[in-house]
């Protein structure tokens, strides 16, 4: 098999089958949840009575965590579909090093994230969030690459055809 | 203790992961590559793994009984699975069959199987302290 070729195949259907893999649909939940967190802490800033932007907030982080390690365990998985030694593994291998160490950076964020609930989030964690959420912009950058560049797991271009096959009215009667 | 469990467990996961990582390499997902490891056995192993490892995670974030006695639970199949493994892979080194698992270095599947022998202890301890 061609190594461009095995990259698109997945090694396991838990990866989602051939043409229609669960990773990319997986990493909305983790940059969903992230995304509204970071807004969420710069609104405490702005509300008159912030407790329920500070709490959601950590609800939200604590949301993209565990919806980055799953997506993370299926990504993985996509990881080794692709051959070691090409260029698509390392940019492989370093949009996972970026996404694995946000998701570290935003579980320090939230650990070092104090009790109470009545002032704004403070100026520490609110700049960890925002430094992970540009590692993970990044990392998406890196893995628009893999999919739209090196055709990870896309389907091939004869797979790709079908879609744009037109009928006739003859093959319609 | 519910910290130490999470670090045996990602320590073993790492040891898992390269030798998923070794035996997709070499073939061993694909048919008619000669190993004795099923991927049913490997795919069944590894996401059980990950989704407990993930729970743990939760547990040590927001600890909860029900969360300790579930991941216990999940990790009950997961030692089956990777005994049954480990009973496969034996005879692949000792006759060096040259199949996908049979360069596993030793050290790894040891460790693999201590440090997960060792998480499983240390999730049963935290679970009945809960």
């Amino acid at each position: 098999m061609e190594a461009r070729d095995q990259a698109k195949r997945p090694i396991t259907r838990l990866a989602g089958p051939y043409g229609h893999p669960l990773h990319p649909a997986l990493v909305v939940v983790p940059i969903g949840a992230w995304v509204a967190s970071l807004v969420f802490d710069v609104a405490s800033h702005l509300a008159r009575s912030p407790g329920f932007l500070v709490e959601g907030s950590r609800w939200l982080i604590g949301i993209g965590v565990v919806g980055a390690l799953v997506a993370a365990m299926i990504g993985f998985l996509d990881l080794l579909a692709i051959p070691t030694g090409t260029r698509a593994f390392r940019v492989a291998l370093l949009h996972m090093s970026l996404n694995l160490a946000a998701t570290a950076t935003y579980a320090v964020s939230v650990a070092i994230r104090e009790a109470p609930l009545d002032r704004p989030v403070a100026i520490g964690p609110l700049i960890l969030s925002a430094a992970a959420l540009a590692m993970v912009g990044v990392a998406g950058i890196l893995g628009g690459q893999l999919v739209f560049r090196y055709g990870v797991r896309v389907a091939d271009e004869f797979t790709q055809a079908e879609g744009y096959h037109t009928t006739t009215a003859k093959e319609n009667a | 203790m519910a910290t130490a469990a999470l670090v045996t467990w990602l320590l073993t996961a790492t040891a898992g992961f390269i030798m998923l990582g070794q035996w997709v390499s070499r073939g061993g997902h694909r048919p008619g590559s000669g190993s004795r490891l099923s991927p049913g056995l490997v795919f069944s192993h590894f996401p059980l793994a990950a989704i407990g490892l993930v729970l743990w995670i939760i547990y040590v974030i927001q600890p909860s009984d029900t969360l300790a006695w579930i991941a216990f639970v999940v990790l009950l199949p997961v030692a089956l699975l990777g005994f049954t493994m480990f009973a496969r892979w034996l005879p692949t080194v000792r006759a060096g069959t040259g199949t996908p698992e049979s360069r596993f270095p030793i050290a790894i599947v040891i460790g693999h199987g201590l440090l997960a022998a060792t998480t499983l202890v240390l999730v049963l301890l935290t679970a009945l302290s809960a």
